[in-house]
């Protein structure tokens, strides 16, 4: 008999889970949770992300040091040659050049926005409270086929073509797993101006006690389906020389 | 122990329950994943208009609320607009911004606003508190049509709506609204009766308490339109809406009509009116100096007082009194208070909204029946936007060109044709115009290079000679003794599929010609109602008389021939009919008395025969104009003895068009006002589509049986397709009930069509995405992949791994992309990109496997790939082909490894040997400059490449100067080579060498 009640509950519970109301916040904590915990996330100093996008035949392996004081970097390989790209020094944001393949500089105000962004690793969701951000449960949502608690994450207005504008990103968290499956925001800036950038997530996976997405999928709404970013290995606190980061003084000088 | 036991029992069918949970597939969202619509255009006309809207601090931001199309959102200034509405009701009233939140709080009401025959319907007020990003819907869910949103610069919480309300029938949700609490609770305000609602709204901006509301009674049937009555009038409050005065002082006469009002923003006590009247002298534009208190009139020009109920907004320069602006066939602008008036600059006709730049009067946006325009002068210059796909469709059709073409007739835009993809994507200039006036039907002849068109009324049906670029018009004439003939506004035309010259037309009559249309022959009696009460067209439209034939009754509205017998002819007409013919014609039946549940004499839109069986057919009915929202299909497979019910509560909003599948009877697709809704089961139940398909109204469905797309005419979206629905036809409960299932798919052609796009100046224009040429992996997943390694991978039938491909992770069914390349070789790294070096070669035609891995688990597919059938090349060439594009990637990549080992070398050698070394790499690449004009003198490395790229990009077999070429690329190498081995045995290095193996090297970065 007892053992029916608990049957019983358990089916009830399970029944819950999707449809009981929840807050923005519960489930915000209930993911920071479920993919590790924010003491162990807070303990990390950087990541080292391995990985590879193949596009039309093109494959292209990308390395990808993300670190806690906000210092990154991503490193191309095209042709045996390696080009560096969204790189930050702590203090310069900068890229490179297709055609020279030099580093060059970030404009101004795209420099500013990343800089915002410096309080946001591992988890832009980490103490969002404490950071002045604010977290909105907009609702379910059916997204990939999974039902999807859509919430909506406002960071510190950021400077679009020199006037100011709210920063808001929606999260779809899965309503068995609360883990999110993807990502959307409003192009503001350049040729895809006002489409929708969609970001999808799977393959979660284990690394040291932490749980990843090892696939990413970045496109826009209403386009054609995209080539996913595939990780291969994701390194914990990796070493990181000052010189992944740093932008080459000899760069500008050599302009001048 | 039990316990644990019984635990771990408990577990498992929690387990199995929330697997099965998830796996159930309720909504098409779970059900449809990646098949996603495409949208084509065209947006060269662009399409109807209700509302614009301008961001009252930041005027880079416009928003216009589209009659067909949605809300669409500028941040340019204009410039280009995209969709933020495309799940909801697409029918637009009225766009407006919280003057305190601009940037977030927007407010739309749906339903347009000015009732034309063809306008569809609203389904509430909606709000956005994100900027569009998010919607919910505030209520008012019959409405219908919503006139003006207004809240409070001084009180956000405090709304105004003005509800014109229903078009085809009584309602009492109408009349003027107000929340104090941002749109939770409302109250009616002002309210007059069943048939007379807010046409217009506006608030005085300097005193949000004063407001004026122009009240209008108005009714349309099927057959009439009614302007005016004792009960139009406008109002003044002071109150805030508690209490409400007529301002009539110095009005006509008699009955009004629809009256706009407007009021200066730079004088409140400047107020406009324009009003229409029983007798013409008194319509017009009318002034008030005094708040309207008192008013007298200013013009009556034909630009103010043509059709009151299509055009009447009136707009005020915001910076001056004197410059008004009002809608109307050209519109007109006045820069003396009202007194006169010019014609706005050349654009499409039919203006029914202005705004002016918050900047500068200079700068204006004019919402047309095509589209918006911009004026950067004052009105006097206008340039259209051009990246606007509002295209409204009555009718669809498709050829069996490669691409195929799509045939249409467009809402006040003419008829056109244009391919289903072109290089570069389907472009304005990809279109053909082939129809003047509104376009309806538009066929094409089903052998010879001939398309049939047709305008409102069938005044003219064209049939126009591609080839000569000839036309002439074939419409039925009447003979002696006929009465006269009732054509519908929107014509029916069809041809046979038995014989090519056949082509039909139908009045109250079905006209057959054997002859193109140049012989004509009535093969039925009237198979109307011919209810003369329907009939007085020349009365119609109340103070204003609108005999346009728009409102022309009691015609044959669809006309079919069975593909299965061409003895067997289908017809419904607009008052409710469905007939039937097995004879050719001799004898009618008609059958619509057999239908249960269907009121009496609702519009038969849409007869579609089946292909499977010539007593099979399916019926659709909209209700709409008797102000019936409901679907209605039906199917019948005894020629209409018996029909049966085939939609269910699944659906939303009326139906228009029905689609049957070419080789699932029970896979039915159907267009309502709302959208896409799809069936699995023959109607018992259906599923909303909404991949990339905006909640349209769907008013044409045509199936392109040779590529299963599926191409849709919408009314407001232009067309739509669904690209291969043949997935959609194996889906069981069984398919469903499996963790993955490959769908079968036909061998994928491997086109080599190639050519030029050139496309300058198209920056702001709106590009139609083409269909995906690649071979398309489909597969149903149960659930969607969240957690651990998911990959996959193509295979040749040896298991030799060609691609890594990244695969779907819906719940649904998945389509993956491959485009039939292998990787790129490994190309040696120089001081520059080799460009050349980034090209995939194809693979051979074949049979290949995808092999996808899922956790632990491992599934295979096999599929074939087989070269383009238009290509000239014999099998020794292909093989020529493929070797030879084959040995220069080889040697692309021993290149690669040979510079590899070079500069491990030089990384370690003495003086001597690197010097070398230095003089032989010099060689084999690039080793200086840049990737653009700082290039420097190719090398072997490049020389290489361009002759891989050449020979695999081409359609073509390997010429004899390319095979020359070879040979000078491979003896260059074999010397290097040569050389190579010399400098290696001489070679001293500083340090031991760790060089990774070849098979090492091509697997590193």
């Amino acid at each position: 008999m007892k053992t029916v009640k608990l049957l019983v509950a358990m089916f009830a519970l399970a029944i819950m889970v999707p449809v009981q109301a929840q807050t923005a916040d519960e489930i915000v904590s209930s993911y920071l949770e479920n993919i590790g915990g924010v003491e162990k996330l807070k303990a990390l100093e950087g990541l080292k992300i391995t990985a590879k996008l193949n596009q039309m035949g093109m494959e292209l392996p990308l390395e990808i040091y993300q670190m806690k004081d906000g210092r990154t970097t991503t490193i191309i390989s095209v042709q045996g040659m390696t080009i560096k790209d969204q790189t930050f020094d702590g203090e310069t944001y900068w890229g490179s050049n297709q055609m020279t393949m030099q580093p060059e500089k970030k404009d101004a105000e795209t420099t500013e926005n990343y800089k915002l962004n410096l309080n946001d690793f591992p988890d832009a969701f980490i103490d969002y409270k404490e950071k002045g951000y604010t977290v909105e449960l907009i609702g379910t949502e059916t997204f990939d086929g999974a039902e999807t608690f859509k919430v909506k994450l406002t960071k510190e207005p950021h400077t679009i073509d020199g006037k100011e504008v709210q920063d808001d990103t929606f999260y779809y968290f899965d309503t068995e797993n609360f883990v999110p499956i993807a990502m959307t925001m409003e192009v503001k800036s350049g040729p895809g101006k006002g489409m929708v950038q969609k970001i999808t997530y799977s393959d979660y996976q284990e690394v040291d006690g932490l749980y990843f997405a090892f696939s990413w999928t970045i496109g826009a709404e209403g386009q054609p389906q995209s080539a996913p970013l595939t990780i291969e290995s994701i390194e914990l606190n990796p070493t990181a020389d000052d010189s992944l980061f740093a932008f080459p003084e000899t760069a500008t000088e050599s302009k001048n | 122990m039990k316990k644990i036991v019984l635990g771990a029992l408990a577990l498992t069918l929690l387990s199995s329950f929330v697997l099965s949970a998830q796996t159930a597939v309720e909504s098409g969202k779970q059900l449809f994943g990646d098949l996603s619509a495409r949208h084509i255009g065209p947006a060269l006309m662009s399409g109807r208009i209700n509302d614009m809207e301008v961001h009252p601090t930041n005027s880079r931001v416009i928003y216009t609320g589209t009659a067909g199309g949605g809300v669409w959102k500028s941040s340019d200034a204009g410039t280009t607009f995209t969709p933020i509405f495309d799940e909801y009701c697409q029918s637009i009233g009225a766009v407006s911004l919280d003057p305190n939140d601009p940037d977030n709080t927007i407010y739309v009401g749906t339903g347009e606003t000015w009732p034309r025959n063809s306008v569809s319907v609203g389904d509430g007020l909606y709000k956005s508190v994100d900027g569009g990003a998010n919607w919910k819907k505030l209520g008012f869910e019959k409405s219908e049509r919503i006139s003006n949103v207004i809240v409070n610069p001084k009180n956000s919480m405090e709304v105004y709506v003005g509800v014109l309300g229903a078009l085809w029938g009584d309602s009492e949700e109408r009349g003027v609204y107000k929340t104090t609490d941002g749109g939770t609770t409302w109250e009616k305000l002002l309210y007059v009766n069943q048939k007379t609602g807010c046409a217009d709204l506006v608030m005085d901006p300097n005193d949000p308490n004063t407001l004026y509301a122009s009240m209008w009674e108005f009714r349309r049937t099927g057959w009439s339109f009614e302007s005016g009555g004792a009960n139009s009038a406008l109002y003044k409050s002071t109150d805030g809406g508690k209490t409400w005065n007529k301002i009539h002082k110095g009005f006509p006469e008699g009955k009004l009509g629809r009256l706009g009002v407007a009021i200066a923003p730079s004088n409140s006590q400047v107020l406009y009116t324009v009003i229409e009247a029983e007798k013409d002298e008194r319509k017009g534009l009318y002034r008030s100096n005094d708040a309207g208190a008192s008013w007298e009139q200013l013009n009556n020009d034909f630009g103010i007082t043509v059709r009151p109920f299509y055009f009447s907004r009136i707009v005020v320069d915001p910076r001056d009194e004197n410059v008004i602006v009002k809608g109307g066939l050209n519109g007109s602008i006045s820069r003396d208070g009202g007194k006169t008036f010019k014609n706005l600059g050349q654009m499409h006709s039919d203006i029914h909204d202005i705004a002016f730049s918050i900047k500068d009067s200079d700068i204006m946006y004019v919402g047309t029946d095509g589209g918006v325009y911009r004026s950067w002068d004052g009105g006097t210059t206008m340039e259209i936007v051009e990246n606007l796909p509002l295209s409204q469709f009555y009718h669809i059709s498709v050829d069996d060109a490669e691409p195929y073409n799509v045939y249409g007739g467009l809402q006040d835009n003419g008829s056109w044709y244009g391919p289903s993809s072109s290089p570069g994507g389907v472009q304005a200039r990809d279109w053909n115009s082939v129809g003047y006036g509104d376009g309806f039907r538009v066929l094409k002849h089903p052998t010879k290079n001939i398309i049939y068109s047709e305008m409102q009324g069938a005044a003219n049906v064209w049939r126009y000679d591609v080839e000569r670029n000839l036309t002439k018009t074939i419409q039925p004439l009447a003979t002696e003794g006929d009465p006269k003939l009732r054509f519908n506004w929107n014509p029916p035309m069809a041809v046979s599929a038995h014989k090519p010259d056949r082509f039909y037309m139908g009045s109250q009559f079905v006209h057959r010609s054997e002859d193109m249309g140049d012989t004509w022959e009535i093969i039925s009696p009237d198979l109307t109602t011919n209810d003369p009460a329907k009939q007085a067209q020349e009365d119609s439209g109340g103070l204003s008389i609108d005999n346009s034939g728009a409102e022309n009754h009691t015609t044959v509205f669809s006309i079919v021939e069975s593909p299965l017998d061409e003895n067997v002819i289908w017809v419904g007409t607009d008052d409710g009919n469905v007939q039937v013919s097995q004879d050719g014609g001799k004898t009618w039946t008609n059958t619509v008395a057999n239908i249960q549940g269907l009121p009496a004499n609702t519009w038969c839109y849409q007869i579609e025969a089946s292909v499977f069986d010539k007593g099979t057919a399916y019926a659709v009915f909209d209700g709409h104009t008797m102000n019936d929202m409901n679907p209605y299909a039906y199917k019948t497979t005894d020629f209409g003895k018996t029909w049966t019910n085939i939609i269910s509560d699944d659906v939303v909003g009326f139906a228009r068009t029905i689609q049957e599948d070419y080789e699932n009877p029970d896979l039915l697709f159907l267009g309502t006002e709302f959208g896409l809704y799809i069936t699995l089961d023959g109607g018992k139940e259906w599923k909303k589509f909404t991949n990339n398909m905006p909640s349209v109204a769907v008013h044409a469905i045509e199936m392109h049986k040779a590529t299963n797309d599926l191409v849709m005419g919408t009314h407001g979206r232009g067309v739509i397709i669904l690209d291969d629905i043949s997935p959609l036809r194996e889906l069981s409960e069984e398919v469903m009930g499996k963790k993955v299932h490959f769908f079968k798919s036909q061998p994928t052609e491997m086109v080599e069509s190639s050519g030029f796009s050139g496309s300058f100046g198209g920056e702001t224009q709106f590009v139609g995405q083409n269909k995906t040429r690649s071979a398309q992996i489909k597969y149903y997943l149960s659930k969607r992949h969240t957690f651990g390694k998911m990959t996959m991978e193509i295979q040749d039938m040896q298991g030799n791994k060609i691609v890594e491909l990244g695969p779907g992770k819906s719940k649904g069914i998945n389509i993956v992309n491959w485009a039939y390349t292998r990787k790129q070789p490994k190309v040696a790294k120089g001081k520059t990109l080799s460009f050349d070096g980034f090209t995939s070669p194809r693979v051979a035609a074949g049979t290949y496997k995808v092999v996808m891995k899922k956790g632990k688990d491992i599934y295979e597919h096999e599929f074939d790939l087989v070269y383009d059938k238009k290509s000239l090349l014999s099998d020794a060439d292909r093989d020529l082909k493929n070797a030879t594009t084959s040995k220069l990637y080889d040697m692309t990549q021993e290149l690669a490894y040979m510079v590899y080992e070079v500069d491990e070398m030089l990384a370690k050698a003495d003086t001597k040997s690197a010097k070398k070394l230095k003089t032989l790499k010099e060689t084999l690449v690039i080793t200086t400059g840049d990737n653009y004009v700082g290039s420097a003198e190719p090398q072997l490395r490049e020389k290489m490449t361009a002759l891989f790229s050449k020979v695999a990009a081409s359609y073509d077999k390997p010429s004899s100067s390319e095979m020359k070429n070879l040979t000078v690329v491979q003896n260059r190498f074999e010397k290097a080579k040569a050389d190579f081995a010399k400098l290696k045995k001489k070679y001293k290095s500083k340090e031991p060498l760790a060089v990774k193996s070849f098979d090492e090297f091509l697997d590193s970065n």
